[in-house]
Order: C-alpha cells, then structure tokens, then sequence
C-alpha cells in the first residue's frame, strides 16, 4: 500500500483529541503506513470561506493537497468535511487549467505547486476499498452481532459525487457493508441520509440545529437503536454534544454516538478507556454493557475450545 | 481572478424545474425557506432583499440537489452567490465574521489542545503551515490590486 499522510483537521485536534486517539490505534493496529507530515492548515471549511472568499478557499485548499503531492504519498482523513473540500478544489483545478495555472503561480512564489496527483480518501471508502473486509476481519477478535445499529454516513463523505467518486451519493453502500461484515445489523431508518444540520450552529441558529438532530435521534430512539455509528467530528458534535444539551433540558434519546474507529478499535479488543470514549458527553456504557453480555453468551464455545486446545490426545 | 460565478442559463432551467425542492432537508424541515422562490427574484433581478435574509444561511451545503439534479447544478449555487454577496457587504451573522477572522489570522479554525494530547499520549502536534498561508494571502490581495490597475 502506498504512503499516506493523514489530514486530522481542526475540528478533531481542537474539540476532539480523543477522535485523533483511536485513529491513530487503528491505523497503528492495522500497521498501515499513515505519516504525518508539516505545514498543513484549515483545508478550509467550505461554508465558511468559500462564502467569504472563493479565492482564498481555493488557493488554500490547493496548498494542502500541494504538501502531499510533493511528498509522493497520498491522502486520509477521518473527518468528511476535510476531504470533500480538498476533493472539491482538486477537481475544480484539474478540470479547468487555466484557474489550475493561476493557483500554482501565486503557489510557486511560496514554493508550492499543485499537481493533484494525491488521491484523497475519507477513511470508511478507505477501509472499504484499500484495507479490504476480509482485512478487517482478520483483526476483530470480538464482533457486534445482535446489536442494532443506525449508520450515519454524514453528507460530506459521498458529496458532492463528482468530487468523491467513491459511492452512490444517493444510495450508499460502504459503510454498511463494513458494518454487516462486523456482525451487526445496519438499521434501516427513514432519516439514514438526513443532512446532520450541524451547519446551521455554525451560523448562529443553535435551535434549529438542535432541532435537526431531534428529529433524527427521535426516530432512532423509537426504533430501538443501540446507537449511532459515523465518521464525520462534524456530525459527532451535533449528536453527541447537542444530544447531551437537550437531554439536560429533559429530552431524553439515550442514543450513544460510536465513532467508526472506535467500534473498530473495540472489536480488536481496545478497551473504551484506551479509545478515549470516556470523554463523550453522551454515555456510552449501556451499549458497552449490552455488547459485553452478548459477547459473554456467544462464547459458551470457550469451554469446549479450550478443552479443545489444551493438549492431550494424539497430537498432544 | 479566481471569483465566484453564477450560471443564469442552468438558473434558467431551474426556474422551470423545482425538482430538487422535495429532496432539500432545508426546505422540508425549515418554514419559509425556498431557493425556488431566490431562484425567480435573481432571475428577475430583485434579490436585494435575501440579503438580509436568515434563509440564505440556512443552506447546509448538504449537495442533495447537486445530485438529484438533472443539470448537476443544484439550488446550492444560488445560495452561495447570495451569501458570498451579503459578506461582500458585511451582512453575514457573527459567528461566520468570528470564524473568517479567526481563519486568515491563524490558517486554521482552533488550536491543538496541549494538554488534552498529553493525557492521551498523542504526539506533538506538527508545524503550522501559518506563515506559508498568510504570505499566501498577501500575494493574492497584490494579484488582485495588479488586475484592477492593469
Ligand atoms: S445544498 Fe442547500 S439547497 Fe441544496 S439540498 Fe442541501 S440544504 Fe438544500
Ligand atoms: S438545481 Fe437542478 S433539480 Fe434543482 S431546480 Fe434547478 S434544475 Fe431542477
């Protein structure tokens, strides 16, 4: 596998370090060859600069990917806001020469050029398509069966589809193919594609942000979810954090929200602590405590396995 | 160079269209926000007043309409140029003005928390790429000062 260089982004270094924590145990646990490299920044936020500046969005989305191009390594991120913007820019530039040459000869003056030859890839498609599900059985020691969970792909991982290419944008696949092959059951719910609506806190309008997630955690509530798995920092602060301030207004959902590397990192036998998901504000414990059970009562094999393995007989 | 632009032969045929309407979580969750409506007073030339208007903000950029479109153009278009117009004018909420500022200052949206890394046992962070983004602007804002003289 080629050399990659991860792209954490600010939303997961500044708010959720912990997001970083299980990543990097995957990614170490899995001995893929992630680097981290210097000189990134913001890649940026498209609703917030590219509103204000398209330039400015641009140019400094080019830089980003610029860094990798030089290197010869390629590009993951956890975050889908982060690759769908640097995506977005690298697609822009590569269709249209004239705006590409633009960038590169105000990039060239700090010594940067944009090839675009890096392939950009949000982790779940990554873990789809470059690690492979038989990879990741191979390392789970545990799995989720008789555990319901709602995928929440986030719109920024398989949007806009031009960009991304790496999933129907309408009608994904991926991530619940990951999540089958780990053993549990990808609920189906009406809301499954529902934008988060966490853009909306970022523009000063908390309760109608609030009121998206409600709607979502309602239906998931109704339904029985054991919880919500997805892979976005953006998506994780509208429905752990503003599930968390709506429950202390006395709104209950009990819904935990699983980030795709922490259900990873579990299935390989991390502990929650180790993971770093003692800082959601949402409690986690009663998925954890229902997995833990099912797991005890799958493994009535255990007995027999390790009567099985301990020696004796004609192989001794 | 490099400015946002805005199609009006595509906002043509969505004016006939709407078909991006029913799938938009803006539009079925939010009263009174319609880029159908945006859409007919930018034709027309009267969207003054959606500048001022909270709906222009609430856009999620989830790209649904992107997709469903049959132009692969999307009601998202109209929404950015209106947005990108008010901010020329100084007319985007505050925390979108906190975020910009906050953004050319530093290159990035937040800091690394030192602390919080140390207690998980993350590695130093690595090296800002602020210097290199700031002369970066500085170098746009000359480009643009040469083609307004030129
Ligand atoms: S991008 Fe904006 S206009 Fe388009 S469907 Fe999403 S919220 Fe609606
Ligand atoms: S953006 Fe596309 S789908 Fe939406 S109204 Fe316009 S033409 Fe129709």
């Amino acid at each position: 596998m080629k050399e990659f260089a991860v792209f954490w982004g600010c939303t997961i270094q500044t708010r959720f370090p912990f997001i970083e924590k299980s990543t990097r145990i995957v990614l170490e646990g899995f001995k893929l060859p992630y680097r981290d490299i210097d000189g990134f920044t913001c890649c940026p936020e498209k609703s917030l600069v590219n509103n204000i500046d398209h330039a400015m969005f641009t140019l400094t989305a080019a830089r980003n990917v610029a860094l990798v191009d030089e290197k010869g390594y390629d590009l993951v991120s956890p975050c889908t806001g982060c690759v769908s913007n640097l995506a977005t820019v690298k697609g822009e530039l590569k269709a249209n020469p004239k705006e590409k040459g633009e960038v590169n000869s105000l990039l060239n003056q700090v010594g940067r050029e944009f090839t675009g030859e890096a392939k950009l890839s949000h982790l779940v498609p990554f873990f789809h398509d470059m690690v492979g599900i038989h990879e990741i059985k191979k390392r789970m020691i545990k799995n989720f069966s008789g555990l319901k969970i709602a995928l929440h792909y986030g719109c920024h991982m398989i949007r806009p589809s031009h960009a991304l290419k790496n999933d129907d944008p309408l009608e994904p696949k991926k991530f619940d193919n990951i999540i089958k092959a780990m053993g549990a059951e990808s609920v189906d719910h009406m809301t499954k594609l529902m934008c988060c609506g966490q853009g909306l806190d970022r523009v000063d309008m908390h309760d109608k942000a609030l009121h998206f997630a409600r709607i979502k955690l309602r239906e998931l509530k109704q339904l029985g979810t054991d919880a919500m798995v997805l892979c976005c920092p953006s998506c994780f602060l509208q429905f752990d954090n503003n599930q968390f301030l709506m429950e202390k207004e006395g709104e209950k959902f009990g819904i935990p929200i699983i980030y795709f590397t922490e259900l990873i990192g579990l299935s390989m036998g991390y502990s929650p602590e180790e993971l770093g998901m003692n800082a959601h504000r949402v409690d986690c414990e009663p998925f954890i405590k229902k997995w833990e059970s099912l797991c005890a009562k799958t493994d009535c094999a255990a007995d027999i396995k390790a009567g099985l393995n301990s020696g004796g007989g004609i192989l001794g | 160079m490099l400015e946002a632009t805005l199609n009006f032969k595509l906002l043509e045929m969505c004016s006939k269209c709407g078909a991006c309407f029913s799938i938009c979580p803006s539009a079925t969750h939010i009263p009174g926000y319609d880029p159908r409506a945006v859409i007919k007073d930018i034709l027309a030339g009267t969207y003054e007043k959606w500048l001022s208007s909270a709906h222009i903000w609430q856009c999620l950029e989830c790209h649904f309409c992107l997709e469903i479109c049959y132009q692969h153009y999307g009601f998202e278009n109209a929404m950015t140029a209106l947005r990108t117009v008010a901010a020329k004018k100084g007319m985007h909420p505050p925390q979108v003005k906190r975020g910009w500022d906050m953004f050319i200052k530093t290159s990035r949206l937040g800091e690394p928390t030192l602390p919080a890394r140390k207690k998980l046992g993350l590695p130093e962070p690595t090296a800002s790429g602020a210097d290199e983004f700031k002369k970066l602007h500085a170098l746009l804002k000359d480009a643009r000062e040469g083609h307004k003289t030129e």
